[in-house]
This record gives structure tokens, sequence and C-alpha cells, in this order.
């Protein structure tokens, strides 16, 4: 590798830290926020809000998954749980779809790092998306099983 | 040399504030509140390392001219295809990779394929095998299809609403 190469690769290495201490403020409330969430909203205060119907069910899941955070496994787990209750495929694939596109406690950071209209278009258009997919997975299933 | 701006300290000072005031009312919860954030952070710290090196290489490798041609307004199918897969390998939380992509968008990332990365996020390979397990195969394989397709159509559909500004 040449001087200049090295200086270069250095520059990049410099920038690319410095851009991350400058979302460390962010970073840091974000998971800040999630410690609270994950202590405060809890899996049988989830499972509590199902059993109305179809639709409803399928609301409270797309809202119940976008407030929720964590792997995504978790959500897994609590959907497998909530099937066993009886609640239905389609808030199932809602709450799931959910709870791994979207995210209430990211939207003050994702706005700050990516503007207000970007961060609302895009949250807006996932949460359609997300109804969305749930009704076109539980009718494509319809086909198939 | 970039100037340090930093992003979302009103919104640190206001966790820190709350977690005070949590403390003084709630401390139990409040502290495994805190624990759990800690946890968090020592669990992610790994890939906010990889997010450093893999910024700093896109940095050494891609001048902002390549950028602008894989990623920019005329990067076309081949950018989609980019974010489609870049979404889909990345792992770790979204926030994790706020700053690289903001770094990129700086350089000329277009916002339809940030969306298109963020939405194809959800296609989580490593979990795959345990979806299979808990929900079967035909609706895992349905739901991934789905999400792959409709990150495509929110990529678009981003692509005009976020245009109309400029």
């Amino acid at each position: 590798m040449t001087k200049k190469n090295e200086q270069t690769l250095n520059k990049a290495f410099i920038n690319s830290i410095k851009n991350f201490i400058s979302i460390v403020p962010m970073i840091l409330a974000i998971i800040g926020l999630i410690g609270l969430f994950q202590t405060h909203v809890t899996d049988t205060m989830l499972s509590k809000l199902f059993g109305y119907n179809d639709f409803l069910d399928v609301l409270i899941g797309t809202l119940t998954g976008a407030i929720s955070s964590g792997n995504g496994a978790i959500s897994f787990v609590i959907a497998k749980g909530l099937q066993a209750q009886g609640v239905s495929l389609y808030a199932l694939s809602a709450f799931i779809l959910a709870w791994i596109t979207l995210s209430f406690i990211h939207l003050p950071a994702e706005s700050s790092v990516f503007g207000l209209k970007f961060t609302a278009c895009r949250n807006i258009l996932t949460f359609l998306t997300t109804l969305i997919i749930a009704y076109l997975t539980v009718v494509t299933m319809g086909l198939f099983v | 040399m970039k100037k340090l701006k930093f992003k979302g300290v009103k919104f640190l000072a206001f966790m820190i504030i709350l977690y005070a005031l949590l403390f003084i009312f709630d401390f139990e919860n409040t502290f495994t509140s805190l624990k759990g954030a800690l946890n968090i952070l020592w669990k992610i710290a790994p890939i906010f390392a990889f997010v450093i090196i893999l910024t700093a290489l896109i940095n050494y490798f891609l001048k902002p001219k390549q950028i602008m041609k894989h990623f920019g307004k005329d990067s076309g199918t081949k950018g989609i295809i980019y974010a489609l897969f870049g979404g889909i390998l990345s792992h770790g939380p979204m926030y994790a990779w706020y700053g690289m992509l903001s770094d990129m968008k700086s350089h000329g990332l277009k916002d339809s394929l940030i969306a298109i990365f963020m939405y194809a996020r959800a296609v989580k390979l490593p979990l795959l095998p345990f979806m299979i397990d808990l929900f079967g195969m035909t609706f895992t394989v349905i739901i991934n299809v789905y999400i792959l397709i409709f990150a495509v159509l929110q990529g678009k559909i981003m692509d005009k609403l976020m245009s109309k500004e400029k």
C-alpha cells in the first residue's frame, strides 16, 4: 500500500469514527427508551389486547408490533403464543411484520438523521404495507394449504 | 476533515431527565430498564464496530462519484438489487446503520434506496429456520417474498414522494 493510499484509508477511518461519534447521543437515547419499553410493555400485556375481530386484531397487531422492540425472534415467540390463544393469522402476520419493520421508538432518531418528510412518508408507507402484506399472506396461504 | 456535529442531543437530555425522574418514583423498574439498556448496548457494540469499518471501507473504495453511479439517481435496477441484498444481509438494529446511510446519503445515495434497504431488513436470514419451525415453510416463504416485493414498491413510491419537494 502506497503512503498516499494509507493516508486516504486513515482519513476514511477517522471520518467513519467521527460520523459514528456524531450519532452516539441519539443511539444512547434510543437504547435508553428501549430499556424502558422492555420493562414496562410486557408480553402478557400485549396478548391481552387481542381477541376482538380480524380487522381490529390486525390493527392492534400492527400498533403493538410498532411500539414493541427487540430481536425479531421474540415477536415470533409472542405470535406463536397468540396463535395458541386463537388470534387470527392476519393479526399475527401484521404483528410480526410491524415488530420488524416499524418502530415508534426510532422515529425521533430517524427524523433527525433523514428528515421529517422522509421519516413520515416511510413510516406511513410501512404501516400500510404491513396491513396489505398481512392480508395478502393469509390469502395466498389459503391457495396452498 | 469532517466537523463533528452531534445528533439527538436533546433526545438524550430528555431521556436522562426521564430516567432521573423515574428513579425517584420507581427505582426498581427503572434500574431494571437501565440494566436492560446497558445489556443491549453491550450486545450491539460489535455491530457498531462492524458498521464503522464498513463505512470506512466504502469511503475508501467508493468515491462520491462511484456512490452516485451505484446508488445515486441513475443507479436503476442495479441500485435496487444492491439495496435489497444490503438490507437482507445487514445485521443488528436499524439505528446502528443510520450513520453509514447518512454518510452515503451525503454522497448521493437515493432516498428510495434507503427505504428499500430499511424494508428488506425485515427478511431476517438467521431467523428463517426458527420462523419455519414455528409457522411452517409456506407462511415463511410467502411473507418473505411479499416483503421483498413491497420493499421495491415502497422504494418506487418513496422516489415519487421525495422527488416532489425537489
